[in-house]
């Protein structure tokens, strides 16, 4: 990432894309705001906070909230550093061990199998990711393409519904898809029927499938959902610029691409941010549920073995490590994409 | 969140109008056509699950166990949906479940919008603080212990406080308002400043109306998750009946509907006598039933909030 | 029921303020001692672990609680999925209810100090139905670690036996086998069974009916689902002839070992790689979720599997509801050569359930009565049996007997949410065995009961048979050996790691195993047993025999 002198033509934090370098303006521009090129560095003066006291007083309560219900009972976390037992009573009367639990996590008997369910989860969920917001961006295009109302309506209920089946129900169905025809399978039913395969494949056999299993099955349970905050966003985009469009010839796809996709960049920007730093907090139930010994050097994730070396074995203390771990990647993950997304003068979180 | 500018699309179009006017209506009907069918297609893969769902609902439990139920009950029975809906609690369940979730939303709404829109303002000085401080917040869980001793020690045990004031901001929907709003361009907030309004009526007049389809997402956000909780109502408030949710509700009908087929090993309960007949539930076609009940409450809010969903209401504003 | 006795006894409640002439209704159900009384109502505040649902407000044992002894209860129900969560919140808070009622969780109860120690109040004398509940086994029930004082803080739910067990239906382990095979083979002899006869039983039948009502007939289903590996894991030590003690075989000399890499282990798996790839074992048994094992067996497709009767309970209901007797299973024993097999064991007790006090009770006497009431035998009655003449019937022989409705009534989750206290009863000290007047504990134990909801099929089976009972189908089983079962023995945080890591190595080899080529199962094999030697087999070993020691000391 070279640091391009674009930089200097637009905010670092606003939403226009980067202007082409060219420009024949017949485009309508009178909505074009032109900002100052970066903010000027501010310094924090009295005479700025009084000015801002409104402002001050819509944030700073809320802030001393968050702060009360977030992060003061981040002391819980010294139990990653202690030798944890409920029996022992409060937090502070228990032995401590200092870094011990995360070097067993990371090194101990579980340590090669702990950096598998660490593979294992970032593979599972970046595909998830990756296959869901694409889907979720592709199905808030075709149905923005809808002109039927009550149709278009009608579709946004329908595939949003899924997102409400619990995780339990949604893996059953699933693993009842991918068995044998006899069995209800239907996805190798229609495999043979198409004469694709010969045999019936027992998908949740083979290592190689499942990821690609998690991210469908996810996909399908939350296409819909995940297309509402992208609809949301298409309705904020100006009419008068497809209106121009049409005016200047510009076709279906050439909308799409120009305006559309533009329009609700900040969004999927913004998204992928966020989401970014959820990498390793991925779902739990389909792994369990639909994982088994044969796949389990693919299925098992983070949560799973947290779930099997801490809780049930009254661990509490791996699971606060695994915890940690998580945040400490999530903010390296997140910091880094906020930072790769001002590089490239996008939307930023920060 | 969303531009309400691209230049550069209109440039490029403008600069190759490669399309030819007369073909636009066989496009057109093409297009249509195959977005239509896949639409169909892939709301019936999405509707599928439901209505399996509600076809075992409605199914014999004893048959729905051989598996096998499409979106058609083989046996119907409204049996499960008796046993769900006889349940003392329910009633009270469901309304207190209403409340929560509109006292969420209302409040959510209210203080995380207020606080997007000190934090859209770009000459706000701590702007990046504050919102680094919340953006933390996403990625960090404190505990189930450290979190409940500070309700406790609140004193909100076993009350409703419980169930609001621990969120009326959320950070996630803090950074969607945010990024909406900061795509309001800066001349409607400066023409407001100009006719005298201070920022809590610049906020509430002119930015508010201007959000309401990412307002009404947040709102969805918010009022699907609030009603989906139940792990609040089993830490804080599980000791008072009168403050019972449907979830966590269902969610103890799941569990015996379990038990009763299950713990006969120990109890030897109530296994032997089944020969007798009598239409009985199990846990499989109970949880689908449960899932309804749970679910189509909740379903019927998307539809309510569409009408916000409407767009141009920015340009009327700027225009006006 | 109309106020008999007044007794004066003013001492009952010193915080009650000025005590009001003490009321005692009559019968079997009022307390005597004058402590629970309608006149001097009582609430205590419970908290329950269990998957039983709270009873409804119009429920009419609840009421008769009120009426006869002034009690009201005040229910926290929590499900076992849940507990964990809020268990750990409860012990931070340090607030608990009057009584505790815990599943399997007594040990994080007790050393986070919640309960009250018990034996100075059960000396006293004035709870003679406890008393004798716990005589004969006092130190079985008696915490006897280090962190709290020893000594008796629950009474165990289950399993305290009076007078004879009976029963007839069979819960525990085995290979199970359709009744239509052994019809059509011409009802085998059932003894000595072995490994090779059970495939030999199936596999013949499989060949003359590839298909089971247009579905593709399953000869054996490997139970291998999340939590229930067990299915695939158990076998080996009742096919050598010892009882369930989880992953280990305890010897006569009272050493434990385990005994998934010995040969007794690779004998089993081997026969499940030929039976596999002679199409035997379903090739879906690894994959299928709980929900589609039970399915497949309700379909009547499945010829036969291992597992506990109590497991697929709901399969078996089906298949007797739709009338398809033919497809429901007769348990078998096959073990090999020189074993005896002991697939059935004697009922254990699970010290770790049961109800204790709470050390915030402000009233632990009262709490005590309670339970000791609900002990007796009238109580017992109304809450296992119900109401005489409601929902059972006296015959002129003393027995109780029940009416197709009044068995339907009792599985019905919203009829018994209105007529039963399920949760309560589910963690309740009960008389598990008979009742002095010779009928069971409950109905499903009353040998009348198990004959009458028998159909004609079954009937039959039995006669062929000349069994009168599932149970007669098993071993007779011997006294529980006294440490006996091992796998309720509590581990140390090393050792529950290891057996964890155990079951890992079991579900992620096995099925390869199984499904493998028979050619590579030697390799495969060499393969776990390597898994196996990395871990450290030891510490659980040792932690397992620690405390058959010290329950072969103690109990």
């Amino acid at each position: 990432m070279t640091d391009a002198p674009v930089k200097n033509l637009v905010t670092a934090s606003g939403p226009e894309p980067a202007p082409e370098p060219a420009s024949s303006s017949r485009a309508p521009r009178r909505k074009a705001r032109t900002r100052p090129a970066k903010e000027p560095k501010r310094k924090i003066t009295w005479d700025r906070i009084k000015a801002q006291r409104v402002l001050l007083l819509m944030a700073v309560p809320l802030l001393m909230y968050q702060i009360l219900f977030k992060y003061v009972p981040v002391y819980g976390w010294a139990i990653a550093f202690q030798d944890y037992k409920p029996g022992r009573g409060n937090i502070w009367n228990q032995e401590w061990v200092g870094f011990e639990n995360f070097v067993d996590l990371f090194t101990g008997v579980n340590g090669e199998r702990f950096r598998r369910v660490v593979v294992n989860t970032l593979g599972q969920s970046v595909l998830t990711l990756v296959v869901g917001t694409l889907g979720a961006i592709v199905l808030a295009l075709l149905l923005n393409e809808v002109k039927n109302a009550p149709f278009k309506r009608i579709m946004q209920n329908i595939t949003y519904m899924p997102h409400f089946l619990s995780w339990v129900i949604v893996a059953s169905l699933a693993s009842v898809a991918l068995s044998l025809p006899s069995s209800g399978g239907f996805i190798n039913q229609g495999l043979m029927n198409l004469g694709i395969v010969q045999e019936p494949i027992l998908f949740l056999t083979e290592p190689n499938h499942f990821w690609g299993i998690v991210a469908g099955t996810s996909l399908w349970k939350e296409l819909g959902w995940n297309t509402i905050l992208y609809l949301a966003a298409i309705t904020a985009i100006d009419p008068s610029l497809y209106e121009a469009a049409e005016v200047d010839g510009a076709g279906r796809y050439r909308k799409m691409w120009n305006i559309t996709l533009p329009g609700i960049r900040p969004t999927i920007v913004v998204l992928l941010i966020i989401n970014s730093g959820w990498i390793l907090s991925t779902n739990f139930e389909l792994p369990y549920f639909l994982g088994n010994g044969l796949i389990s050097e693919t299925a098992e994730t983070i949560d799973v073995f947290v779930l099997r070396y801490g809780y049930q074995l009254g661990n509490y203390s791996l699971a606060v490590v695994a915890g940690i771990f998580k945040t400490v990647v999530a903010i390296i993950l997140v910091g880094s994409a906020n930072m790769a997304a001002k590089r490239l003068n996008q939307e930023t979180l920060v | 969140m969303s531009s309400t500018l691209a230049p550069k699309s209109l440039e490029r179009s403008a600069a190759s109008p490669r399309r030819r006017r007369h073909k636009w209506t066989t496009e057109r009907i093409i297009f249509t056509t195959l977005n239509t069918s896949f639409l169909v297609l892939l709301g019936a893969l999405m509707l599928y699950p439901l209505l399996n769902t509600l076809a075992i609902s409605l199914n014999d439990g004893m048959d729905a166990v051989r598996g096998g139920i499409g979106i058609w009950p083989r046996v119907f029975s409204l049996k499960n949906y008796e046993v769900v809906l006889n349940m003392d609690s329910i009633y009270q369940a469901f309304i207190m479940s209403v409340l929560k979730t509109v006292v969420v939303v209302a409040t959510n709404l209210l203080f995380t919008s207020m606080l997007a829109y000190a934090l859209s303002r770009k000459e706000f000085i701590f702007r990046r603080p504050i919102t680094l401080i919340f953006v933390l917040t996403l990625y960090f869980d404190a505990g189930l212990i450290p979190n409940y001793l500070l309700i406790k020690d609140l004193g909100m045990l076993n009350s409703f406080q419980a169930y609001w004031v621990p969120t009326i901001i959320s950070a996630f929907n803090l950074i969607i308002l945010r990024t909406y709003m900061k795509s309001i361009p800066e001349e409607i907030t400066e023409s407001a400043r100009i006719d005298g309004a201070g920022e809590f009526r610049t906020w509430w007049q002119i930015i508010m109306p201007l959000c309401k389809p990412v307002l009404a997402v947040v709102g969805l956000f918010v009022a699907v998750g609030s009603w989906n909780a139940w792990l609040d109502t089993l830490l804080y408030n599980s000791g008072d009946p009168a403050l019972t949710t449907l979830q966590y509700e269902l969610q103890k009908l799941l569990a015996s509907s379990m038990n009763a087929g299950a713990n006969s090993g120990n109890s030897a309960a109530n296994a032997a006598s089944v020969g007798a007949g009598g239409q009985l539930t199990t846990p499989i076609a109970l949880r689908s039933a449960i899932t309804m009940v749970a679910a189509v409450p909740i379903l019927l809010v998307y539809p309510f909030l569409q009408k916000h969903f409407v767009s141009g209401l920015m340009i009327g504003s700027v225009k006006g | 029921m109309s106020a008999g006795l007044v007794a004066c006894t003013s001492d009952s409640d010193p915080d009650d303020g000025p005590s009001k002439p003490v009321v005692i209704p009559e019968g079997d159900l009022a307390d005597k001692s004058g402590t629970l009384t309608p006149s001097n109502p009582t609430t205590l505040t419970t908290w329950i672990t269990t998957a039983s649902q709270a009873p409804a407000a119009d429920n009419k044992i609840t009421k008769l609680l009120k009426d006869q002894l002034g009690v009201t209860l005040e229910y926290e129900i929590v499900t076992p999925d849940n507990v964990d969560q809020k268990i750990g919140v409860m012990l931070a808070g340090g607030q608990y209810p009057d009584l505790v009622g815990t599943t399997d969780l007594k040990m994080r109860l007790l050393e986070g100090g919640a309960l009250l120690r018990l034996d100075d109040m059960l000396a006293t004398g004035d709870y003679p139905n406890l008393a004798t509940h716990v005589e004969d086994d006092i130190k079985k029930m008696s915490y006897s670690g280090e962190e709290v004082d020893p000594g008796l803080y629950i009474f165990p739910n289950y399993n305290r036996f009076y007078g004879e067990v009976t029963g007839g239906t069979y819960y525990g382990p085995a290979f199970w086998i359709q009744k239509r095979v052994l019809e059509d083979a011409g009802w085998p002899d059932l003894n000595n069974m072995t490994l090779e006869r059970y495939f030999q039983l199936i596999a013949d039948y499989k060949e003359k009916n590839p298909e089971t009502e247009g579905a593709p007939t399953v000869g054996f289903e490997v139970l291998a689902s999340t939590g229930r590996e067990w299915g695939m894991t158990n076998p080996p030590a009742l096919l050598a002839g010892s009882p369930n003690n989880g992953g280990v075989i305890v010897d006569d000399s009272n050493n434990a070992q385990i005994y998934a890499d010995k040969d007794i282990a690779k004998d089993f798996y081997k026969v499940l790689n030929e039976q596999y790839a002679a199409g035997l074992v379903d090739r879906e048994s690894f994959t299928l979720t709980f929900d589609q094992y039970v399915a497949k067996l309700a379909t009547g497709a499945v010829l036969g599997m291992h597992d506990q009767g109590w497991d697929f309970q709901t399969a078996t209901d089906s298949l007797r509801s739709a009338g398809k007797d033919q497809y429901t299973y007769v348990p078998l024993m096959p073990v090999y050569d020189g074993a005896e097999p002991w697939y059935a064991d004697r009922p254990v007790m699970n010290t770790n359930q049961g109800f204790g006090i709470s050390v915030s009770s402000k009233q632990p006497e009262k709490a005590m009565k309670f339970l000791d009431l609900m002990l007796s035998e009238p109580w017992q009655k109304v809450l296992s049996w119900g109401i005489e003449g409601e929902d059972y019937q006296v015959g002129d022989d003393g027995m109780f007997t029940r009416t197709d409705e009044q068995r339907a009534n009792a599985r019905d989750l919203t009829w018994r949410a209105s007529n039963r206290l399920e949760a309560l009863l589910d963690v309740l000290p009960k008389h598990n065995g008979q009742f002095t007047d010779g009928n069971a504990y409950s109905p499903d134990d009353q040998p009348a009961e198990f004959f009458a909801t028998l159909t004609d099929y079954d009937r039959n089976v039995m006669e062929q048979y000349g069994k009168k009972t599932w149970l007669e189908f098993m071993n007779p089983q011997p006294e529980n050996p006294k440490y006996y079962p091992a796998w309720n023995i509590t581990l140390s945080d090393d050792a529950n790691q290891v057996n964890q890591q155990l079951t890992d190595a079991n579900v992620q080899n096995l099925p390869k195993i199984i499904a493998g080529d028979p050619a590579d199962f030697e390799a495969s094999w060499n393969a776990y047993v390597d898994t196996i030697k990395k871990i450290d087999v030891k510490v659980y070993e040792d932690a397992i025999n620690a405390g058959i020691q010290e329950r072969l000391a103690n109990w």
